[in-house]
């Protein structure tokens, strides 16, 4: 009776050890202790000094990396040194590089610059020139099914933001409102940042917003990459010309740096990668600018700064 | 004490290895196995059965299940890696660590399987990660992946366990690279918890099953135990248990026949015992017939020879006191007279006792002159035939059974019956010895005397029956009230009673 019992028991244990067998496990596989915590090495300071070139988010963080590369790649084989690229959200944020001498040239929205120059002294380097002109307009635009004409039809609507401190993504389209005699918080029932231009045209296409200001440059650049978008959204409404977004330094720059980035970009057009670059940026090139292009802009600031 | 018990424990010890080498293993397997009880054999049968199939349905649908979840985990781990890369290629291209951390975070707090994230830059310094402060050495190496791939997943070895890494390039590289590592910690442990239910249920089901089994054993060994109980019972001598039928399965049958049995030997026990009680009634029959016969012989002695010989000596001293030759002579005559007739008195007394011509001349003669005996004394005509005996004789105690049988027989006519002829055959034929002993007188119930009548009036019959037994024969009455009576008795006398040649036969007897 016993050695039964024995051997049902072995029976249990049997069927058990069967089913508690280990899982497959990958052999040779490389073992990590993850609760071994150390601090992470200091980023060793580079041999060189890197370019560091900031782009206000005029378009999204990827489209710039896509069309400022060429160019960045250009002025680093030039200048024979590494050339970094360095975004923020917001004007605001690269502004702050600029005043602070973290990056040593920025392409900066036209607004920024007015603000820039008036904050901490930031300096015209050069301009592009699109289709001959170095002026942009903001554009109104609304889904292509939208009733609206104007400014005043989108009373009660969502409407899309860029950025903040952007000249033609909301101190335009906030002047228009004005116009109308209302301040944006009450006239539209809803609005929004998207902190870039694409992404405006983007938010309208999509029908998240009713309408958007956008840069006149980059909704014409929009559209040439991608033609599909003439059917989703149209242009209700085109502001007068204002001075286009510059290409500026910060007000602590070497002039020997400041020299050398200006004849390189004068000159891009003559270079044989030239034209590849210019066309990657959407510009046919660039051309020296003064400060008085921009006082209409600052006119429309400063006329907005008081409300 | 202490050490003589300790080698008895050794020497019993040894004595059962040398048993155990002694016999073959299966031959012991076999008999450990035949000895246990049909009870633990039938619950052994369940629980195996229940146990082997549990186990196999664990096994497979462990090994099933973890398969499946692990391929879902690796396909989580890059899932989750290409959603991370996605999620944080802006955020990454402008450099705000906060929202990608806050990424990181959610994406570990939402998907409970994740046990690190973290995002390495364009030239693989890590940005942003979720393990707080510092971070694991060899993390960064344990996987990599080329800029134009898709993703690579791979699996690392940690103290948490087995933890699959995927890393995903982020805006093709440009911007960096996103790891995301998700641990089957979680997956093990749902594997084990349904392991664990199946176990538990297989447990349950044994249980179930050796409830059931434990019935059905009942069921099947009721009748078993029943029968061996009867049987220790009938083996005990008493034979009054029956079995009951409890189904019409083999089982059923056996208790019928059983039953039969049973009832069979509890008829044969009571014959035996009818038949002892009837043979010691015999035997105290014999016994006092034996002092009855001394008394009368006794008797005999007394009345007939003894006044016999009173009557010679009154007779002598007549003779004594003659006063004539002539009455002398006379006296003489007389007394030679009373002493002859003394003589056969005492003859007959010795003939009757044991008839001496049967061992001198064997049964033929001796039946012959028993008859023509039987025929002076009750008047009675007796027919006599003897076949096959006459030049031979037979053993004697089978001579003496035989001449015993019918001597009784013919007393019983003598008695009952009223006959007034006697037909008696004695045919040796075959190795066979047959006697018949016919008459025609009233007869008699032969079956319903046999099997009901009273004992005493049974014993005559019996005592033929038994010497007719002894002798390995057989005995049988018809009769029929009214039709005389017909007694056969079937003796073998082939190789078992040799024949010997008569060689004491006397010539003119």
């Amino acid at each position: 009776m016993r050695r039964v019992v024995d051997l049902l028991l072995a029976c249990c244990c049997m069927s058990f050890l069967v089913a508690c067998t280990a899982l497959p496990s990958a052999g040779g596989i490389p073992t990590v202790r993850l609760s071994d915590l150390r601090p992470l090495p200091a980023t060793p300071p580079g041999e060189v000094a890197p370019l560091r070139v900031a782009v206000a988010a005029v378009i999204s963080p990827r489209g710039n990396v896509e069309s400022y590369t060429p160019l960045l790649s250009y002025l680093a084989a030039k200048l024979n040194r590494p050339v970094e690229l360095v975004q923020r959200r917001t004007y605001a944020e690269v502004n702050d590089l600029v005043r602070k001498g973290q990056v040593d040239v920025a392409f900066v929205c036209t607004s920024a610059y007015v603000a820039g120059k008036q904050d901490f002294g930031m300096q015209l380097l050069v301009a592009p020139q699109v289709n001959g002109q170095t002026t942009y307009r903001s554009y109104l635009i609304v889904p292509i099914a939208s009733p609206a004409l104007s400014m005043a039809d989108l009373r009660g609507k969502v409407f899309a933001f860029t950025d903040p401190m952007s000249l033609s993504g909301r101190a335009y389209p906030t002047s228009l409102v004005h116009r109308l005699g209302a301040e944006p918080e009450t006239f539209f029932s809803r609005t929004f940042f998207t902190y870039s231009h694409d992404h405006a045209i983007r938010a309208v296409a999509d029908g998240l917003a009713d309408g958007a200001g956008v840069d006149g440059l980059v909704y014409e650049f929009a559209l040439a990459q991608n033609p599909t978008l003439a059917r989703q959204v149209k242009i209700i409404h085109r502001s007068p010309p204002f001075g286009i977004p510059p290409v500026v330094v910060g007000p602590d720059v070497r002039p020997q740096l400041r020299a050398a980035l200006n004849d390189l970009l004068l000159s891009l057009q003559d270079a044989p990668e030239g034209r590849a670059i210019l066309s990657s940026l959407g510009i046919d090139r660039f051309v020296p600018i003064e400060d008085t292009a921009y006082d209409n802009a600052r006119h429309l600031t400063d006329g907005n700064s008081g409300t | 004490m202490v050490i003589r018990s300790a080698s008895s424990v050794l020497r019993s010890f040894g004595d059962a290895l040398s048993r155990k080498s002694a016999t073959s293993l299966p031959t012991r397997a076999w008999a450990l196995v035949s000895a246990v009880k049909l009870r633990i054999k039938i619950l052994g049968m369940v629980l195996a059965l229940v146990l082997i199939l549990g186990g196999g349905v664990t096994l497979q649908v462990r090994a099933t299940l973890s398969r499946t979840l692990m391929a879902q985990l690796q396909e989580e781990s890059a899932s989750l890696g290409h959603d991370l890369a996605a999620r944080s290629t802006d955020p990454l291209l402008i450099n705000d660590l906060y929202n990608i951390l806050q990424l990181l975070r959610e994406t570990q707090t939402n998907n409970p399987d994740v046990r690190y994230a973290f995002i390495l830059d364009h030239d693989g310094r890590v940005v942003a990660h979720t393990f707080g402060s510092g971070f694991p050495a060899d993390l960064v190496s344990a996987n990599s992946v080329a800029t134009d791939a898709h993703h690579r997943t791979t699996s690392i070895q940690t103290e948490d366990g087995v933890v699959w890494d995927t890393a995903v390039p982020i805006f093709d590289g440009k911007a960096g690279t996103a790891r995301v590592g998700v641990a089957e910690a979680r997956m093990r442990s749902t594997v084990a918890s349904i392991t664990t239910r199946l176990l538990l249920t297989t447990a349950l089901v044994s249980l179930v099953g050796i409830i059931a089994a434990i019935f059905l054993t009942w069921l099947l060994t009721r009748p078993v135990r029943q029968l061996v109980e009867a049987t220790e019972a009938v083996r005990s001598g008493d034979y009054s248990p029956r079995v009951r039928r409890w189904a019409g399965d083999e089982l059923g049958e056996l208790a019928d026949a059983f039953n039969s049995m049973t009832a069979d030997l509890a008829r044969a026990d009571a014959e035996r015992q009818e038949r002892e009680q009837m043979r010691a009634f015999y035997l105290r029959k014999i016994i006092g017939a034996q002092e009855e016969e001394r008394k009368r012989i006794a008797r005999e002695l007394h009345d007939e020879t003894g006044q016999a010989l009173a009557s010679v000596m009154v007779g002598l001293r007549n003779v004594e006191e003659a006063p004539s030759a002539e009455e002398l002579h006379e006296r003489l005559a007389d007394l030679r007279e009373v002493a002859a007739a003394t003589l056969e008195n005492v003859r007959r007394l010795a003939l009757e006792l044991r008839p001496s011509v049967l061992d001198d001349l064997g049964l033929a003669a001796a039946m012959r002159r028993y008859a023509a005996d039987y025929m002076h004394r009750f008047n009675t005509q007796v027919d006599v035939q003897i076949v096959g005996l006459d030049r031979q004789r037979l053993a004697p105690e089978l001579e003496t059974a035989v001449y015993r049988i019918v001597q009784e027989a013919l007393t019983n006519v003598a008695k009952y019956a009223r006959a007034t002829r006697i037909s008696v055959l004695l045919e040796r034929h075959d190795g066979q010895l047959t006697a018949i002993v016919e008459d025609n007188g009233c007869g008699f119930a032969a079956e319903q005397l046999l099997n009901t009548g009273a004992l005493e009036n049974r014993l005559g019959l019996y005592g033929m029956r038994e010497r007719a037994e002894l002798i390995g024969g057989t005995l049988a009455i018809e009769s029929q009230t009214g039709y005389g009576t017909t007694v056969f008795v079937r003796v073998p006398v082939g190789e078992f009673h040799e024949i010997v040649p008569d060689t004491t036969r006397l010539p003119g007897m």
